[in-house]
C-alpha cells in the first residue's frame, strides 16, 4: 500500500511493463550475515563429504586422479556454490533459503549466470576490508558493492506473517459526514484491523489524533474511531 | 465494492492460479497452464485495484506475491545455450576486447613494462631477482628447469599425473582470474597489483632460468599454453580495470550506477578470460609436459599465438552474425 510520498519501510517500489506496480521487500544485511555464515559451514560440510567420498574411492581411481578430483571440487564449491544455487530454482543458497530469501534482478525476476558471478565474486575482496560490506546500510536497497556491479538484489520472497488481530467488534455503526481521502479511509480501517494487537494505551494515544474527526479523546475516541470503520466498511 | 466483496469474489481465482503456477514453477504441465498469462493478467489488474482502493495489506500481500510468481514464470528465459555460447563466441568477445582496446593496452602496458624490466635487470644483475624470487622459488625453479633436470616429463609417466595437474591449474590459475576481476572493485589497486606482480614475476623466473638453468625447458614448456594463459589473464584485467574506472571517473552518472554499467560491460571480458584460462590449463596439463620435440612445441606456440591474433582482429567483424539480432 502506497500511503504517503515519505516511506518509512524497506518495501522497493518497481514497475512492471504489465502496467502494475510491484514491492520487494529488501533483505537487510544482518541476517545476510547469518544467511552467509549458514553457506560456509554447508561449503565446508559438502568439502568434507566429498573429501571422504575421494579418500574412499581414491585406491581404485589412483591417488592423482582422486586428488585432481578433490582439487576440482574445492573450485568449484569455493567460486561456484553461490552462483549454482542462485541459478536454480530456489533463486537462493542454502542459508539464504532458510531464512526465505532469494536473490533477484532490479525487476524482481531470476538472475542470470553473469550477474551471479559477478555478486559472488567481489563478495571475496570485498570481505578483505570488513567494513566494506557495510556499504549495505547506507543504501536503500541494502545493496553492497557487489550488487550494485551485477544490479541483483536480496528480497524475502515469502509473505509477511504479519498476523491481522483486529478490534473488538464494534457495538454500532458510527457515520462519517465528511468526505475522506482514499488514504484516510484506509488509515481508519486498518486501524480497526491491527488495533487489536496493541495495548489499550496506545490505541488511545492513535486515536487521540483523530480527536477533530470524533470529537472525543480516550477510550471513548478508540469505540467511535471502530464504529467508523465499521460503518465505513458495512454499512454504507 | 469493499474488500470483502472483492476478496469473495475472486477467492477462488486467486486459489486455482496459485495452485497452476505451484506445478508450472516445479516444471510440469498441468491443465491450467495455457491460460496462465491471461489469468496473470487478471491477476495485475486486481493487484492494482487493491493498491489504489487500498484494500490492506494481507489482500496487497498475496496479489503482489502472485504477480511476482507469475512474472518470474512468465518472463523466464529458458534454453538457448548453445546458441548463445556459439554467438558469445564468434562476435561478442572478440568485439567487446576489440571496443575496449585501450583497456587492453594499459593492462599490456601494466604487465609487459615490469615483465622486460625485471628480465631486462636479471641479465645485469642478478641480484634483483634473486631478492625478488626468495630462497623457495629459486630452489623450486632449479629443481624443475636447472641444468639436468626433466622433472616435468619425468612426472608425466605417472598415471593420472596430467589430469591431476590440469585440475591443479584450473584451481589455482581460473581462481586467480577471478581475484584479478574482483581486486577492481577497490578502484583497480588489486586488479594492478596482480598485473604488476606477475609481470615482474614472469620476468624473474626467465631471467633465473637463464641464470642457473636450462632456458630451453622453460621455453618448452610455456610455449603452448603461453598465448592462452597471458591473453586471458590480461583480458579478465581490463574486466578488472574497467569495474575500478567506473569507480574512479563515473563521468556523468552516479558511481552506483556507474558500477553497475561497467559490470555488465566488464561481463564478456570475465567469462571470456576465465575460458581462455580453462583451455591454457587444458594445453599445459595434456600438451606442454608432453615429451615431443622442442621445435613441434614452438611451432604449436607460435600456431596458437597467430590464431589469437586473427581471432581477436578480425573474428565477428562481418555481418553474417549481425542477421539475427
Amino acid at each position: 500500500m502506497s500511503v504517503a510520498e515519505q516511506r518509512i519501510d524497506t518495501l522497493q517500489r518497481v514497475e512492471l511493463a504489465e502496467g502494475i506496480e510491484i514491492h520487494l521487500r529488501a533483505a537487510g544485511p544482518f541476517l545476510r550475515l547469518v544467511a552467509y555464515l549458514i553457506d560456509l559451514l554447508v561449503e565446508l560440510a559438502l568439502l568434507a563429504v566429498l573429501g571422504l567420498i575421494i579418500n574412499v574411492a581414491f585406491p581404485v581411481l589412483g591417488e592423482n586422479v582422486g586428488q585432481a578430483f578433490y582439487l576440482l571440487a574445492v573450485f568449484v564449491i569455493w567460486w561456484f556454490y553461490h552462483v549454482i544455487f542462485e541459478l536454480s530454482p530456489w533463486g537462493a543458497t542454502v542459508g539464504k533459503r532458510a531464512f526465505g530469501m532469494r536473490v533477484v534482478n532490479e525487476a524482481g525476476g531470476a538472475v542470470t549466470m553473469g550477474q551471479s558471478m559477478i555478486r559472488n565474486f567481489i563478495r571475496g575482496v570485498e570481505c578483505v576490508l570488513p567494513f566494506v560490506p557495510l556499504i549495505a546500510f547506507f543504501n536503500p536497497r541494502f545493496q553492497r558493492l557487489g550488487d550494485l556491479a551485477a544490479g541483483s538484489l536480496v528480497v524475502y520472497s515469502r509473505p509477511r506473517k504479519d498476523p491481522i488481530v483486529p478490534g473488538p467488534p464494534p457495538l454500532n455503526a458510527i457515520p462519517v459526514n465528511v468526505t475522506l481521502t482514499r488514504e484516510e479511509e484506509a488509515a481508519i480501517l486498518s486501524f480497526r484491523y491491527r488495533s487489536g494487537s496493541w495495548s489499550a494505551a496506545r490505541q488511545v494515544e492513535l486515536a487521540n489524533h483523530l480527536s477533530g474527526l470524533t470529537g472525543e479523546t480516550g477510550p471513548k475516541g478508540v469505540t467511535r474511531v471502530l464504529g467508523m470503520a465499521h460503518w465505513l466498511e458495512e454499512q454504507r | 465494492m469493499n474488500r470483502q466483496e472483492f476478496e469473495a469474489r475472486n477467492r477462488e481465482e486467486w486459489q486455482s492460479f496459485e495452485a497452476d503456477l505451484e506445478i508450472a514453477e516445479k516444471g510440469k504441465a498441468g491443465p491450467g497452464e495455457v491460460s496462465l498469462p491471461s489469468r496473470f493478467r487478471k491477476i495485475c489488474y486486481d493487484l492494482s485495484l487493491a493498491q489504489y482502493r487500498m484494500f490492506g495489506h494481507q489482500i496487497c500481500d498475496r496479489l503482489n506475491g502472485l504477480a511476482i510468481r507469475g512474472y518470474r514464470l512468465i518472463h523466464r528465459k529458458r534454453g538457448g545455450f548453445g546458441e548463445a555460447t556459439v554467438d558469445f563466441v564468434l562476435r561478442t568477445f572478440p568485439q567487446t576486447v576489440r571496443r575496449e582496446w585501450r583497456l587492453f593496452a594499459l593492462v599490456s602496458l601494466v604487465f609487459w613494462l615490469p615483465f622486460f624490466v625485471m628480465w631486462g635487470l636479471g641479465e645485469r644483475e642478478i641480484q634483483w631477482v634473486q631478492a625478488f624470487l626468495g630462497a623457495e622459488q629459486m630452489a623450486s625453479i632449479e629443481q624443475m628447469y636447472g641444468k639436468d633436470s626433466d622433472t616435468a616429463e619425468h612426472l608425466r609417466e605417472e598415471h593420472g599425473s596430467n589430469f591431476m595437474m590440469f585440475a591443479f591449474y584450473i584451481q589455482n590459475n581460473v581462481g586467480i582470474d577471478f581475484r584479478i576481476f574482483a581486486g577492481g572493485i577497490f578502484f583497480g589497486i588489486g586488479t594492478l597489483f596482480y598485473l604488476l606482480f606477475n609481470g615482474l614475476y614472469f620476468g624473474a623466473v626467465i631471467a633465473y632460468v637463464e641464470y642457473v638453468g636450462e632456458p630451453e625447458l622453460l621455453w618448452s614448456f610455456v610455449a603452448g599454453h603461453s598465448s592462452f594463459e597471458l591473453l586471458g589473464f590480461l583480458v579478465v584485467g581490463m574486466a578488472g580495470l574497467k569495474i575500478g574506472l567506473a569507480l574512479l571517473s563515473p563521468g556523468q552518472l552516479s558511481r552506483a550506477e556507474a558500477l553497475s554499467k561497467a559490470g555488465r560491460e566488464a561481463l564478456p571480458l570475465l567469462i571470456g578470460g576465465a575460458a581462455m584460462t580453462v583451455l591454457a590449463a587444458v594445453v599445459e596439463g595434456f600438451w606442454s609436459a608432453q615429451a615431443v620435440a622442442t621445435k613441434l612445441k614452438y611451432a604449436v606456440g607460435i600456431t596458437f599465438w597467430l590464431l589469437h591474433g586473427f581471432y581477436f582482429t578480425s573474428v565477428g567483424r562481418g555481418t553474417a552474425w549481425s542477421l539475427r539480432k
